[in-house]
């Protein structure tokens, strides 16, 4: 945690680190579903789907780091281990399992 | 007996577009509905009186010297520290000055606090009716089949609950009814109404379990039951061992330091 000086002289502002997370649950969100739908059509079954998912959101992840934080992420995210890498994956796992469900049934037949 | 039998049942197609759309487009629209209508069921902020207002306010100035003092030089912060310490230990902000000293008002006399407390049930309530009511619908219309096959397998614990029409040993737990597709679209749709509906939109239901409604709107700091004169005489407490940093000092060197 930077001291309360540089704080002052830096500071962090609140607004800022909200717009921050919330784009990164904004795409963590389209890409868990556009997955959901790969991984049905695929017909994937149980660790091979969820490894499907996490692989995928990994390259995102990497994506992210390299296009929208131009790779510095210490300046974007205060603890960008547990935001950009982690952020918001078990959410975008709900929606990877909706549209994995639906589409699996659905071409499955 | 080696490997287990992977169990397959032929299912209709049309059981797609009758059941598994109907519930997710029925949930998305409740979802909505339930959004908009608890917007329009917002209590609007109760109008306080000219010294209730002072007082709120005043609290909020005290905190707001005491987190941003390192913005204004050392004479500065002092004349106002000085000016807030005195003016919270005299009680010139109290609403009513003779109650001093008195408990607080309780909360079930206190009208305020009522409107609040109603804002937050009726929130509660407007989350949970249409889940009730759904789950009811669901049940009525949509038990007693299996509808699809999930894509991983569960334990056995979760067949009752996902399997609730059909008695049978055997079946997979892979295979369910409808009212787990339910329980899925209840989980997944949640990002999709951030998506739909931007942020802080009711349907969303962990956002509820975080959420409190305050007549006053976000400038009200009394939590009913609370004494204003002891909160008055905590800030001035706290504004007395600030330890003042002016943000500009040094500033010379920080400016030739820049490339």
């Amino acid at each position: 945690m930077p001291t309360e000086r540089e704080l002052a002289i830096s500071p962090i502002v609140q607004e800022s680190v909200q717009h921050n997370t919330r784009v990164v649950s904004n795409i963590r969100s389209l890409t868990a579903s556009l997955f959901g739908v790969a991984s049905g059509i695929l017909g994937l079954e149980s660790y091979a789907g969820f490894a499907f998912y996490l692989i995928g959101t990994f390259f995102v992840s990497v994506l992210i780091w390299a296009f929208l934080a131009k790779g510095k992420q210490g300046e974007y995210f205060q603890g960008p281990l547990s935001e950009l890498w982690a952020g918001d994956v078990l959410g975008g796992g709900m929606s990877f399992v909706l549209t994995w469900t639906l589409f699996y049934g659905l071409v499955r037949a | 007996m080696g490997d287990p039998v992977t169990q397959t049942i032929h299912r209709d197609p049309a059981l797609f577009y009758w059941i598994l759309f109907p519930i997710s487009i029925v949930m998305i629209l409740t979802g909505i509905l339930r959004h908009y209508a608890t917007i329009l069921l917002q209590t609007t902020p109760k109008k306080l009186s000219l010294p209730a207002l002072r007082e709120q306010r005043q609290l909020l100035h005290g905190i707001n010297l005491r987190t941003n003092y390192s913005a204004i030089s050392a004479s500065s912060f002092t004349a106002r520290k000085n000016y807030m310490v005195a003016a919270y230990k005299n009680g010139d902000f109290l609403k009513d000055p003779e109650n001093r000293g008195k408990p607080a008002g309780n909360p079930m006399t206190d009208p305020a606090a009522m409107e609040g407390m109603m804002g937050m049930m009726k929130g509660n309530m407007a989350m949970m009716i249409p889940q009730t009511l759904i789950m009811s619908w669901i049940n009525a219309f949509f038990a007693g089949f299996v509808i699809m096959k999930l894509p991983f397998p569960l334990t056995l614990r979760f067949k009752s609950m996902l399997q609730s029409g059909i008695a049978t040993h055997d079946l997979d737990v892979r295979w369910v009814s409808s009212l787990s597709w339910y329980f899925l679209n209840l989980f997944g749709l949640q990002s999709v109404f951030i998506f739909i509906l931007g942020d802080d939109n009711a349907a969303n239901q962990m956002a509820q379990q975080m959420q409190q409604m305050n007549p006053g709107g976000a400038g009200a700091m009394f939590q009913p039951g609370q004494d204003p004169d002891k909160v008055f005489r905590n800030e001035a407490e706290n504004l007395e061992v600030v330890e003042h940093e002016y943000v500009l000092q040094g500033v010379e060197e920080r400016v030739l330091a820049l490339p």
